[in-house]
């Protein structure tokens, strides 16, 4: 395994590797930074990019930019208040204060070394873990994979903040978006309603593409044009310099800390922003002064950032070990590996393993890039931060087309691009989470191809049940909803007592 | 009156039991022990459950009133950011993509930070044209990838 990991290290630095990997991980720095994009929408919009590429130098600048977005987010995070993607929220609890109370270089660089840790114990949990669990997996039939595809679209559509039924409809959405095209097993058309485009199925990069870009883009357009002011900013010409040993002996001093929001981190399916809040909530649970916490104390940007950036390995296992994709930026990378004509899942590891182990030492060595990035262009980005949205979202909107179009050289996956616009932007405002939906479109084609093959295999339908792994995987299943919606009646229940009657 | 969850779910069960009736079109074939409206029919099924479960939730709930951050946001600028691109995606076959994009990102700026003169009007464009060109050069030059070209206008 170390052969192979130094092979693909020793490949990666070579400079048609490296020079995509650095200007990844730029974007991912900057678009992780800007408030108002997402990680997703970032590696949305690099995907275009890709398609001329050879698959690792496009994966390498993928890597890049989901270490570098996942990063990224904390530098508004912690210098104006604002964090710049989702899984940062947790930064800004102490990073800004620590920063208002006139350490913001302190603050901005535990929230750095953090991330750079925290997505180095994703790295060993990624390479340690993607081998065995890949193997595990070669021995699955048809039924151990159907119920390990319900079991990744049960767990995401209960981990959603939402309501679980909403969480729950949502993934079957997404399948209903699957089984309109063509029938996998006979090869007819079905339920295409006479909709030409809908005649040879739905490809999913452009409804990915569409749900994503148009439910965040739509959502910030509605709110243009207030008067509320952007940041409680810090002062802009504070300095940052910190002694970065003593800022990294913060760190490695509280090793439980950082191993256990690692381990956090890279639990699968849960997202980096599910991710970094439930780290801060148990760091904050087994210190010694929770009180402290949300004063500005190292250990819940610790906790935030380290946690998010293991979030990185651990979405990349089960997007290589089993081709589930961990969170809609692994989607993407499926979708790129399924441009390239790669294969994601079990069989991926050994019939690429020169791509694999570049993937690893793309994801090790984006980190280092991160670091030195961060260190020359922290307050640049705050410049950036000023960009108007009014001139970023129609160019946005053309990459998107641009990915859409390039796919096939159709218009078809344009106007699908459109029309799963309008529904994402539908959901959102009705409280559909968007990440069973596609995990739905993603998996829906296996779970219907290994359920019927399972079916022609032996009509017995117990044994989804008896056969012990498959077993376990749906037995898992039932329960994670039922520790999601344990867990939605508890918030419930909190909320109501702390709200009292309803605000009429 | 019930709310936006009890609409959207009315939505989704009237859609999935119009598609559960369509399976029934769907003939079975004697070779094969599963026909191809066998699983779309436990998907539409199991949706159609869900949603009808959301429908009833959405009329248990009692309706709250809008948030504060419901408050003020600006759909009509939504409608309009959508008809643009709308009009974009439907125009690019047959303006191609350099007259439909340069159109496209001069008029979704005028409408998301509409132009006060002159001079605002001159920075759009100029924004459009640059961004065009970028995107233009940087696919179909160093990419490889073939961008529409306008049916009507051969460009």
């Amino acid at each position: 395994m170390y052969e192979l990991l130094f092979a693909g290290l020793a490949n990666v630095v070579q400079v048609k590797y490296l020079l995509p990997l650095a200007l990844g991980t730029l974007v991912g720095v900057v678009g992780g930074a800007l408030p108002g994009v997402t990680i997703t929408m970032t590696i949305i919009v690099v995907l275009p990019f890709t398609f001329g590429l050879d698959p690792l130098q496009g994966l390498a600048a993928m890597t890049g930019v989901y270490v570098g977005g996942s990063a990224g987010g904390l530098v508004t995070a912690v210098l104006l208040g604002i964090p710049g993607t989702p899984s940062a929220i947790a930064t800004t609890f102490d990073g800004h204060p620590m920063a208002r109370n006139g350490e913001p270089g302190r603050a901005l660089w535990i929230g750095i070394w953090a991330s750079f840790f925290g997505g180095l114990l994703g790295g060993i949990f990624l390479i340690g873990a993607t081998g065995p669990l890949a193997r595990i997996a070669l021995e699955f039939g048809p039924w151990e994979f159907f119920s390990l595809f319900v079991l990744a679209l049960s767990m995401v559509a209960g981990l959603v903040e939402a309501s679980l039924l909403k969480g729950l409809l949502s993934g079957m959405l997404g399948l209903i978006v699957t089984v309109m095209g063509v029938d996998p097993v006979l090869g007819r058309e079905r339920l295409t309603l006479g909709i030409p485009f809908l005649a040879g199925g739905v490809e999913f990069l452009p409804v990915l593409i569409g749900v994503f870009a148009f439910a965040q883009i739509m959502t910030e357009v509605e709110r243009m044009g207030g008067a509320a002011p952007l940041a409680d900013a810090i002062d802009r010409a504070a300095s940052l310099a910190v002694s970065h040993l003593k800022v990294i002996w913060e760190i490695v001093s509280r090793p439980l800390i950082l191993l256990w929001v690692a381990f956090v981190g890279v639990l699968p399916a849960i997202g980096g922003s599910a991710a970094s809040m439930m780290a801060y909530d148990q760091a904050k649970k087994f210190s010694r002064h929770p009180e402290r916490f949300g004063t500005g104390t190292p250990e819940g940007i610790i906790a935030s950032e380290a946690s998010n950036n293991a979030n990185v390995g651990g979405s990349l296992v089960t997007i290589m070990a089993f081709g589930i994709p961990g969170d809609a930026v692994t989607a993407v990378m499926l979708g790129a590996l399924t441009i390239h004509g790669i294969q994601s899942g079990p069989l991926f590891i050994s019939q690429n393993t020169q791509l694999a182990y570049g993937m690893f030492a793309a994801y090790l060595l984006a980190h280092p890039i991160m670091v030195l990035i961060l260190a020359l262009g922290s307050r640049w980005m705050l410049r950036v931060t000023t960009v108007p949205k009014a001139a970023l979202f129609p160019v946005v909107l053309v990459l998107c087309v641009v990915g859409a179009y390039a796919l096939n050289n159709t218009m078809t996956n344009v106007y699908v691009l459109l029309v799963f616009g309008l529904l994402g932007y539908a959901m959102v405002k009705t409280g559909f989470p968007l990440a069973p939906f596609i995990l739905g479109v993603i998996l829906g084609d296996q779970i219907e191809l290994n359920l019927v093959r399972s079916i022609m295999t032996d009509a017995n339908p117990w044994l989804f049940i008896t056969r012990p792994i498959s077993g376990g995987l749906l037995f898992a299943s039932v329960a994670s909803v039922a520790f999601a919606l344990w867990q939605h009646r508890r918030q419930q229940a909190k909320l109501s007592a702390s709200e009292g009657d309803a605000d009429f | 009156m019930p709310g936006r969850d009890a609409w959207a779910g009315l939505a989704v069960l009237a859609a999935s039991l119009v598609l559960f009736g369509f399976t029934f079109e769907l003939k079975d074939n004697p070779l094969v022990p599963v026909g191809p409206g066998f699983y779309p029919r436990i998907v539409l099924g199991i949706t159609a459950l869900l949603a009808a479960a959301v429908v009833a939730a959405g009329f248990l709930t009692r309706r709250r009133r809008p948030a504060a951050a419901e408050r003020g946001i600006r759909y009509g600028l939504v409608a309009a950011t959508f008809a643009v691109f709308g009009v974009y995606v439907g125009a690019l076959p047959y303006l191609g993509f350099r007259v439909a994009t340069f159109a496209y990102i001069a008029a979704t700026n005028a409408v998301l930070d509409p132009p006060r003169g002159a001079r605002d009007w001159l920075r759009a464009a100029a924004l459009a044209l640059v961004a065009t060109a970028v995107i233009y050069f940087a696919f179909e030059r160093y990419l490889a990838v073939l961008l529409p070209r306008g049916r009507w206008i051969g460009f």
